[in-house]
């Protein structure tokens, strides 16, 4: 039966634009202005949800955003706000939580158990057999609420943008707009935030007097050059300095927007939001706001009902008593609550049926309306530190301007109460002290004029108990009981009970629960408090959040030329690098026996200059420094204050007051900071200037015993003979025809290498060349992977592998490099104090006796017991292991109590199946070519 | 002090059958736990009314039959940490120490809802941290030998494997952090937080234990000697008590407390933020953790997700969320399941965390005598709370500290024996 009326003079359809959508399957008639929900009560619908708990069929509420009613299913999107989403040609738009179907819900058996589900129920049941709870939470997360999330959901597009108005109005009812209106006057940018689709608040839906007042103030807005307009957006939180998040959903092609504003003075003007009435029966379909009724009738030109009970306490309930009539809905009764009027409760299943009254009457209808008071959104207020106080002439919270800070104000409505003329004038001068403040222009603070406050019934439940939150279908009792059992706090009751606690986030239900509460108690209202508001003020997608995903990632010069060469990436935190080319043994091979060059551009660089160098290098190096001559490079390592492994590298001197520090590539950045934070925070009287160069060069390493021959033939202006160029030196020169390169004869690998840093813009040219040049030398590229086997086989440490967050300087092998003699330097206490109190575990070398086997990274080293019954106890573990490709046997490097790191030690290592293999501790760490002659040539 | 261990009494049994009558006769509930006349003086004085207080308060009555004992707390009951972590149980920990004490606290919890006749809903769908790099590979290896060697239920497993058990995520090699593996953690699950608290509140109220809320504490009387000094009792704003035992309970506030006594704690306290969105279907059975995200999600029976992440980089005691923290959230929840993007995230809210140097809590006696503390819980220590509840009861009734905890003493920092957790504690939870 269609519920359509004709046109009314405030509607927002476009009745010359019809079209259709399905509704569980079901074609539903739509105007273009319609919602999904105005359309489907248009065309007759009525119960569109079944409640969390109970199953009890829900129909319309409020209308509006909030309303719990509604909450649907669109394509793959979970809980759309029904009474808010715009109806689309073709969209499929399903009741969510219904099983098998809305009017036959097997589930709504909870009804008939609904005594005993109540406050906590589950906190009191299920505990015995144990073994059991699992079934029932099964059968518990079947009756979760909630859309679905099909795993392969489309992804939409998502997007951000920043904002910097001198003013954020949010709320463009009346009071926002004036306050707009006023704050661009005065010269300010604004920024009005509407949550509906238009602006207007209450004016929407109200007489010809309100329509022009509307009409008047729209054109004025749309005319004043410094506001912008955001409609269908909403003002998600603010934080601290007036960071405030707005989502919009206007943008085409953009699902969600979020803009995020650096606002001058924030205006709240969220007016008020209604309030329903708590009494039995009060959630059957056909029970709504008098703020719902009006909307239906003056946007959607719906029909509400045909025969309406009104229960009233304000004005509001009075004009939606006009709109009914207007509409041609029969009023059989009106009950005044400003007399003393009430009514009793609600009876119907699926749909109301009658209205009980206090003398016992029941006045059949299908339409009961209340108008029982008003919440304010104190939301954004209250995270600005806000505390609303309740006033119990008016029977609500009023925010307390009190507490706001400079940068907030409030207006209009949620401030007082008052006529259009005095709300308007209100939002008037907030508007512009709010300009004011925000600009520093105008002469002194603009008065603000007080609201009056109007008396107002206190009504919140009435003879009966009934639902409170609709979400999460909590109901009075459940409130009572909740505090009955010792749950007095509010706090404590919404976390009890859950009230608050679903997706309306306490808008409709706070003030109801705190009253109830209040009531259970025996407090004043004022004394029971409130429950926290916290962001967002409504729920935002995800998507919206996430933005576009940027997940930048690094790649070298030459990362052209590795993806040409079939070089499997490594992930290495931002970047991303070969792995290797196929057969990292190979490449291994040919750097013993020829030439290999690898890639390490993400090798942290700093260039440090100025006459305080050394010192720098003294304090956060554990080794010494002062005496590195021009052309020397050393190797250094770093701890932290505790004395824990912080980073190693190689620092060169290249000329003077002009040295180059490399890091490791995962520490690049925290290197970085941690010098700065040195320089800054403790020396900054020190004259060192530091530049990150990471990515001005381009890093290769050339290494091999024939990386010389190939160096030779492409280098100028350094001499490369072994004496004229010895190992740890660093020299400058060309390359292959590029000035400024870095030349570094340092050997991570073992061999005779040379790490080259080329100025970024030639790394490709000056890889290609090498390789071209290196041709009949038996040159091949190697990856990662071949490094790691290289340096395992040399022992050499990666800090963070073979080191951990406890690893102190002596348990990393370093006691050559610690010089407790240095007059200071960062850890040096806590070394002091490893050293002399002596157990430390130790980094040793390790290989298992049978060397086919490679115990994977990680495997613990094992004290077996004596006893069968009794637990291995750990004593060490393995950090490092490889296949040695030259060796041809597996090589570790392992961490091991103080006891068993002695050359030849026999220790036991468990592998992960569990299987026990002996192993033994090596002479060095380096289980190749240990005296280093090698590198030395 | 008397260490017999009491018989039960709770105030009103719960059961299906009593919830029936209660549903039929409609007769008037009891309360979970009483409100009592603070008294001036109690045996025992526990500051703090979060799942460590309350538990200790507890296992002090149940096993060891101290009962003139009050609880302290300057809100309501769990309105600190205890009611906003996001109950993740788990006890895959890195060191051996760690990783026994967090199991013997699993396992507590695994019969806490029968001991408390109380429904916890430890439900125990599993536990994932997936790996993004051979490094953290490395580290979930690690973790998984030492709890292997220590009898508790963990495992590496592949992307295949971790696609079965969580079909939403996205194990492809094309996204920007592949997924390589997954320690997996079968018995790690979550739980109703605030059962927990409240069923420890019941239990131990039961007993007689007096529970005061909104009773701040704001002085600790210490007698100073020359054999060292001792503690008194404290001052409150409802007026002072004497005690001779007097337990710091208070997490994110205490080293406030402590100071109150003169003991200085190397903690330092830090917000933690975590979120939940509107509720959907259930799809998620285990908890998923990333580290190189710094992000975690569990799905809760009421269909919402909860996520958290790693503690916010400044200290401080401010409780507010910040916009950052959800965008940063958001965008690492979408890199694992791109499918969520729909999805509303419906509140965020963070709580202070008491962090140390080394991810390990600090536990038992101090300086002064009879002044002990249960604190150091930073990002983790709900799961914490049965354990260390029983400890600190044995701790105290016994006057010896109990070998579970010995390696949590404060003296570990003067004597150099960290226990470092950070590599299964990092993304807290
Ligand atoms: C967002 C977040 C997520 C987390 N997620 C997890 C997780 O998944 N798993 C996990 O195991 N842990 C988690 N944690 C950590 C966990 O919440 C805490 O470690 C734990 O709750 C600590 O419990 P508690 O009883 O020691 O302290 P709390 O619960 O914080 O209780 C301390 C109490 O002391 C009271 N108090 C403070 N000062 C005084 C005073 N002067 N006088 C009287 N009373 C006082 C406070 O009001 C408070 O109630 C998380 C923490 C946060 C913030």
């Amino acid at each position: 039966m269609s519920m359509r009326l004709g046109p009314q003079p405030g509607e927002v359809l476009d009745r010359t634009r019809p079209f259709t959508f399905t509704w569980n399957g079901r074609e539903v008639p739509a105007y273009q202005g319609d919602t999904i929900a105005s359309a489907l009560a248009a065309a007759g619908v009525r119960v569109f949800s079944r409640s969390l708990k109970y199953h009890r069929p829900r129909g319309l509420l409020t209308a509006s955003f909030h309303d719990p009613g509604c909450i649907v299913q669109v394509d793959d999107e979970p809980n759309v706000r029904g009474a808010h989403r715009l109806a689309r040609p073709g969209m499929r738009v399903r009741s969510q939580n219904t099983w098998p179907s809305l009017n036959f819900d097997v589930k709504a058996i909870n009804q008939l158990a609904g005594r005993f589900l109540s406050a906590g129920f589950y906190y009191k049941t299920f505990i015995r057999p144990r073994w059991l709870w699992p079934t029932y939470e099964r059968v518990l997360r079947r009756f979760a609420n909630g859309g679905e999330v099909p795993p392969e959901a489309a992804g939409d597009y998502y997007d951000k943008r920043y904002a910097h108005p001198e003013v954020l109005v949010a709320g463009g009812g009346p009071a926002g707009m004036a306050a707009a209106l006023a704050a661009a006057d005065a010269g300010a940018s604004v920024l009005l935030v509407e949550e509906e689709h238009q602006l207007g608040g209450h004016l929407c839906w109200g007489d010809e007097a309100d329509l022009a007042a509307l009409r008047g103030l729209s054109e004025r807005v749309a005319a004043a050059p410094g506001i912008e307009v955001l409609c269908d957006s909403a003002v998600l939180g603010r934080y601290e300095g007036n960071w405030i998040a707005v989502v919009q959903r206007t943008v085409p092609g953009v699902a969600e927007r979020l803009v995020k504003v650096r606002a001058g003075t924030l205006v709240v003007a969220s007016g008020l939001i209604e309030r329903p009435y708590v009494f039995a029966g009060n959630d059957i379909p056909g029970v709504m706001l008098s703020t719902a009724v009006r909307r239906l009738i003056n946007l959607y030109a719906v029909k509400p009902g045909e025969r309406a009970v009104v229960l009233t306490g304000n004005g509001d309930g009075d004009a939606a008593v006009a709109d009914l009539k207007r509409a041609g809905v029969t009023v059989a009764h009106i009950a005044d609550a400003r007399l003393g009027d009430d009514i009793v409760r609600a009876h119907g299943r699926g749909r109301l049926r009658s209205v009980e009254l206090p003398d016992g009457r029941r006045v059949d209808c299908d339409l009961l309306v209340t108008a029982t008071g008003w919440t304010a959104p104190a939301a954004l207020l209250t995270m600005a530190g806000d505390r609303p106080v309740y006033d119990p002439r008016a029977a609500r919270y009023f925010p307390d301007p009190a507490r706001l800070p400079e940068d907030v104000l409030a207006a209009g409505g949620i401030a007082g109460d008052g006529s259009l003329d005095e709300l308007l004038a209100h939002a008037d001068a907030v508007g512009a002290e709010a300009a004011r403040r925000a600009t520093g222009a105008g002469d002194g603070p603009v008065p603000i004029p007080t609201l009056p406050v109007d008396a107002h019934p206190a009504l919140f439940r009435g003879r009966t108990h009934g639902i409170v939150d609709f979400c999460e279908d909590v109901s009075s009792t459940d409130l009572v009981q909740a505090v009955e059992e010792g749950y007095r706090s509010v706090e404590l009751v919404k976390r009890y009970t859950t009230v608050t606690m679903g997706p309306t986030q306490g808008k409709l239900e706070a003030v109801n629960a705190v009253a109830i509460v209040a009531e259970a108690t025996g407090r004043s209202i004022g004394e029971t408090g409130t429950t926290t508001w916290r962001p967002p003020y409504v729920p935002v997608t995800l998507g919206a959040l996430a933005g576009r995903v940027f997940e930048p990632v690094r790649y070298s010069p030459m990362q052209p030329w590795h993806e040409a060469h079939g070089a499997t990436p490594l992930v290495a935190g931002a970047w991303i690098r070969p792995d290797h080319y196929g057969d990292p043994h190979a490449e291994a091979r040919t750097v013993r026996g020829d030439v290999g060059i690898i890639d390490v551009t993400p090798i942290g660089k700093l260039d440090l200059r100025g006459p305080d160098v050394p010192k720098l290098l003294n304090l956060l190096y554990v080794n010494k420094w002062s005496k590195l001559d021009v052309g020397r490079v050393r190797y250094g390592v770093m701890c932290a204050d505790d004395g824990v492994v912080l980073d190693d590298g190689v620092t060169g001197h290249l000329g003077p007051d002009h040295y180059l520090m490399s890091t490791t590539s995962s520490g690049a950045a925290t290197v970085w900071e941690w010098v700065e934070n040195w320089l800054q925070t403790q020396h900054p009287d020190w004259q060192v200037h530091v530049t990150p160069l990471t990515t001005a060069y381009a890093s290769m390493n050339v290494a091999g015993p024939r990386s010389r021959e190939l160096l030779e033939r492409v280098t100028e202006g350094v001499d490369l003979a072994g004496e004229a160029f010895p190992y740890m030196n660093v020299r400058t020169g060309r390359v292959c025809g590029v000035d400024d390169c870095v030349l570094w004869r340092i050997g991570f690998t073992g061999e005779l290498s040379y790490e080259l840093h080329i100025p970024a813009a030639y790394g490709l040219h000056v890889w290609e060349t090498l390789m071209e040049r290196g041709h009949d030398l038996g040159i091949a590229p190697f990856g990662v992977e071949a490094q790691r086997i290289l340096r395992l086989e040399k022992g050499h440490l990666i800090v963070g592998q073979d080191t951990d967050g406890l690893t102190r300087g002596f348990s990393a092998g370093l006691d050559w490099a610690i010089k407790l003699d240095k007059d200071d330097f960062v850890g040096k206490p806590e070394l002091a104090w490893q050293q002399e109190a002596g157990e430390y575990p130790r980094l040793v070398g390790l290989q298992p006796l049978d060397g086919s086997v490679v115990p994977e990274e990680a495997c613990q080293i094992v004290d077996p017991p004596r006893r069968a019954d009794r637990r291995p106890r750990i004593v060490g573990r393995v950090t490092s292991s490889r296949m040695s490709p030259i060796l041809g046997r597996s090589i570790c490097l392992a961490q091991v109590d103080a006891h068993l790191a002695a050359p030849g030690t026999q220790v036991t290592v468990r592998l992960p199946d569990g299987r026990h293999i002996p192993a033994r501790v090596t002479d060095h760490l380096a289980h190749f070519d240990p005296t280093g002659d090698r590198l030395r040539v | 002090m008397p260490t017999r261990p009491r018989p039960r009494r709770y105030p009103a049994r719960y059961s299906a059958f009593s919830l029936l009558r209660h549903g039929l006769a409609g007769d008037h509930l009891v309360p979970a736990w009483r409100d009592r006349e603070l008294k001036n003086s109690y045996d025992v004085v526990i500051i703090g009314g979060g799942v460590h207080g309350l538990a200790t308060a507890y296992y002090l009555a149940a096993n060891h039959g101290i009962t003139d004992v009050a609880v302290l707390d300057k809100g309501y009951v769990g309105s600190g940490g205890s009611g906003r972590n996001t109950a993740i149980l788990r006890s895959n920990y890195l060191t051996p120490e760690g990783v026994r004490f967090y199991d013997r606290s699993v396992r507590l919890y695994e019969r806490l809802a029968a001991d408390l006749n109380y429904n916890v809903m430890f439900s125990q769908r599993g536990h994932l941290t997936l790996a993004h790099n051979d490094s953290s590979l490395r580290t979930m290896r690690w973790r998984a030998e030492v709890n292997k060697l220590e009898g508790v239920d963990s495992e590496v497993v592949g992307p295949a494997e971790i696609k079965k058990l969580v079909p939403y995520l996205d194990v492809s090699a094309a996204v920007r952090y592949p997924i390589l593996g997954a320690l997996y953690h079968p018995p790690g699950g979550i739980i109703r937080h605030d059962a927990v608290v409240w069923g420890y509140a019941r239990g131990a109220s039961g007993y007689g234990v007096h529970i005061h809320q909104n009773t701040e504490v704001t002085g600790i009387d210490v007698a100073g000697g020359p054999n060292g000094r001792r503690v008194r009792g404290v001052r409150t704003d409802r007026g002072d008590i004497a005690a001779s035992t007097v337990i710091n309970c208070t997490a994110g506030w205490s080293t406030l407390v402590a100071e109150m006594a003169g003991v200085r704690l190397p903690i330092q306290t830090f917000p933690l933020q975590a979120a939940v969105t509107e509720p959907v279907r259930p799809f998620l059975d285990a908890v998923v953790v990333s580290g190189s995200l710094h992000v975690y999600v569990s799905q809760t029976d009421r269909g919402e997700l909860v996520f958290g992440a790693s503690v916010d980089p400044f200290a401080g005691y401010s409780m507010r969320g910040s916009l950052e923290f959800v965008e940063g959230l958001a965008g690492h929840v979408l890199e694992l399941m791109p499918s969520l993007a729909k999805v509303r995230l419906l509140r965020q809210w963070a709580g202070l965390c008491d962090m140390t140097p080394d991810f390990s809590p600090i536990m038992g006696r101090t300086p002064v005598d009879g002044f002990l503390v249960d604190v150091g819980w930073g990002t983790y220590g709900f799961k914490a709370g049965p354990v260390s509840g029983e400890a600190m009861a044995d701790c105290v009734a016994t006057g010896r500290t109990p070998d579970i905890i010995a390696p949590f003493g404060v003296e570990r920092f003067a004597e150099g024996r960290l226990l470092g957790e950070k590599g299964a504690a990092a993304v807290g939870h």
